[in-house]
């Protein structure tokens, strides 16, 4: 396992990041959103007849995909290389912003622009490129407030998903000494003021990938606010970041694809700006950076494949109650929500993360909202078997004596009451206590300790059938 | 081993484990309808002002001109970037000189942000999107879509399709050229965001406005 990828804290469902948990308040405008979004979503669904046909379709073409990745990459190298792009293989973050670090320097940037990449989260791009002092300008509105708010996205498609417009008015009054405003047409002049002389000025642009066509040597990017547009096409350098799973093998696939992406994403018929690079412009430089970082472990276990189907749409995110009222921070690392729990175990390791596919209540709405219809409950489930059976914090040493503790009591009728016994008189102790050990205490710093309710089941029953 | 090859490697020893599989028939997406022009003329409209764009309607390449000069003026546009392709040259015939502003290579995007409107070629146009499909050989010709607060994009009506899926049959062979730069992209009306609040605005960093002059 990489180590590379330790500088996030990892993956501890749980711990402190819980915006949600403890602080009602947060995250009213992130439920409210992501609720939005996914009635959104279920009504687009709805309404188009051939919906669960295009899942089925576009499943069978990423399964065909990822059984030929191989010829893909290559493919691809070979078509994009041909128009004069630069193709660069990393196998690890490290190895990546090394990358982005040499052909900043080759080239003589010193400011750049990023439209919105997941993948530069993960290798944490912009801390490195601060740390060679290179000004990085995330450029995607959302992006653009949480890297001004010195935080990590909350959502995979709308990064700020969780501040209010108040929480932007104040936040562009401190950071850009610009008048408060909560009114949303106004904060997105003061962005797109901004930003303007950002894309002018930057001798770079980065930006992710949403699909790269092997049989046509193409990198596609959709966005709807122009700033990929304009990242990728204002500086005389264009660098893609893109993982391994984003590779389709056929261009002539790409309808179905958009079409999915759009209408899942953000409950549109096409995304407003839909690029298709081919090959750079004369006189301007284009390299892609293929990245595997922990990528082809997924493939070490052929169940779990289809996580590679993944078009980071979002909207299985918007559709679990979890993530609806834990948010993004509480998976701990860079991909939040029901997909998160499937592939950051994979990415960073299940020593860190493998508590995260028990981040979960398994009622299966992500799975049925997936436009590439990713089995995500069932998978799930077989990462929990595996977690509990390999080293991770769910086959710790007090996990286990829990485990061992709990069936030894549920295994005989005495023992069974005797722990009946001591929970509810454990209850009705704890209420008198100022404040209360380990994860009972983060349960009950936002909620009331519920009360044990009336006679227990036994003794109603014993007094109901002697009357 | 290099990086490419020792993940080349890793995948290549992982998925000779799986089982061999045919590649997939190519999804139709949506069933070919072939609607006449004027049916596709409609719900090209319906849609693009669905998503906040413009549409103009003209019968011929005079009327467009005249149509342009008038937009122009209506609007206050002190300078107007054509991409230079024959339609464009047509249609800014009635626009006074001074106004026009014609691609150079290596023209400054500075100079080209301060531009008020461009006028854009479609390749194709999308009715049940609303989208306007536009091949960007050059630099110049990719800002033009995204830098001037206004873009207006010409097309003639024989270059209407359905859909995405029937318009890919006249794209699709030209992905496969060796030496085709730049980029294509699909413009879905103007430039918008919802990243606060889920809030629609219009104009965040690319056009505020978007016109589609069809023409015939």
């Amino acid at each position: 396992m990489s180590s590379t990828n330790s500088h996030l804290e990892g993956a501890e469902f749980w711990t402190g990041k819980t915006a949600g948990l403890a602080e009602p308040s947060t995250p009213a405008s992130l439920a409210k959103s992501a609720e939005k979004s996914n009635k959104n979503n279920r009504a687009v669904i709805d309404a188009i007849p051939y919906f669960q046909d295009w899942r089925e379709a576009a499943h069978r073409i990423k399964t065909f995909a990822i059984a030929n990745l191989d010829k893909s990459l290559v493919e691809f190298e070979r078509n994009i290389t041909a128009r004069g792009a630069t193709v660069l293989f990393a196998k690890d973050s490290a190895e990546a912003n090394r990358y982005v670090l040499e052909i900043a320097k080759e080239n003589g940037v010193k400011s750049l622009v990023k439209s919105k990449t997941m993948v530069s989260e993960e290798t944490a791009l912009n801390h490195v490129l601060e740390d060679a002092g290179i000004r990085a300008v995330e450029t995607d509105l959302g992006e653009y407030i949480v890297q001004l708010a010195h935080q990590r996205p909350m959502h995979i498609v709308t990064p700020a998903i969780h501040m209010s417009a108040a929480d932007v008015g104040r936040l562009f009054a401190e950071e850009l000494a610009e008048p408060f405003t909560e009114e949303h047409t106004a904060l997105t002049a003061i962005a797109r003021k901004h930003l303007r002389d950002e894309y002018l000025q930057a001798g770079m642009g980065i930006s992710g990938c949403n699909f790269a066509v092997a049989d046509s040597g193409t990198v596609v990017v959709v966005e709807n606010e122009g700033n990929a547009g304009l990242s990728t096409a204002t500086p005389p350098v264009h660098v893609v970041l893109v993982g391994i799973e984003k590779f389709v093998p056929r261009m002539a696939d790409l309808p179905l694809f958009l079409n999915l992406l759009a209408r899942s994403g953000t409950g549109q018929k096409l995304t407003t700006y839909t690029h298709f690079i081919h090959g750079p412009v004369e006189g301007k430089k284009l390299y892609v950076i293929i990245l595997d970082n922990g990528r082809t472990n997924i493939l070490k276990d052929p169940a779990t494949w289809q996580s590679l189907h993944c078009i980071r749409c979002g909207a299985c995110l918007n559709a679990c109650p979890v993530y609806r009222r834990a948010g993004g921070w509480a998976y701990g690392w860079v991909y939040p929500g029901p997909i998160g729990s499937i592939i950051t175990p994979h990415l960073i390791g299940f020593e860190k993360a493998g508590k995260l596919p028990f981040a979960s209540s398994l009622c299966g709405a992500c799975g049925e909202v997936c436009p590439v219809k990713i089995d995500i409950p069932h998978q799930l489930v077989h990462l929990r078997h595996r977690a509990v059976n390999e080293p991770s914090p769910m086959n710790s040493f007090t996990e286990r004596l829990t485990w061992k503790t709990w069936a030894w009591f549920m295994s005989g009728p005495l023992r069974y009451r005797l722990a009946m016994f001591g929970v509810r008189l454990g209850v009705r102790l704890a209420k008198f206590l100022p404040w209360h050990p380990g994860k009972l205490g983060g349960w009950t710093r936002g909620r009331e300790l519920p009360q044990v309710p009336g006679p227990a089941f036994r003794s109603w029953w014993k007094n109901r059938s002697n009357p | 081993m290099t990086s490419r090859d020792a993940i080349l490697q890793r995948i290549r020893s992982e998925v000779a484990k799986g089982p061999r599989i045919e590649p997939p028939p190519v999804s139709e997406v949506w069933p070919r309808e072939n609607p006449d022009t004027e049916t596709m003329a409609a719900r090209f409209e319906q849609e693009i002002e669905a998503i906040h764009g413009e549409f103009v309607r003209v019968r011929s390449m005079d009327e467009a001109a005249a149509k342009l000069a008038e937009l122009a003026k209506a609007s206050g546009w002190t300078s107007l970037a054509p991409m230079d392709r024959p339609i464009c040259r047509e249609a800014i015939a009635d626009l006074p000189p001074a106004m026009l502003k014609w691609p150079k290579s290596n023209w400054p995007p500075t100079e080209m942000a301060e531009l008020s409107a461009s006028l854009v070629a479609a390749e194709a146009l999308l009715a049940d999107t609303g989208s306007c499909l536009i091949a960007c050989p050059t630099a110049e010709d990719r800002l033009l879509c995204y830098l001037p607060p206004s873009c207006v994009v010409i097309a003639k009506t024989e270059q209407l399709r359905e859909h995405l899926p029937a318009a890919w049959g006249d794209i699709l062979p030209r992905c496969f050229e060796k030496t085709l730069p730049g980029e294509f992209v699909i413009v879905t009306g103007p430039s918008r965001t919802a990243d606060i609040e889920k809030v629609l605005i219009l104009g965040v960093h690319g056009p505020k406005r978007l016109v589609v002059l069809l023409v015939g």
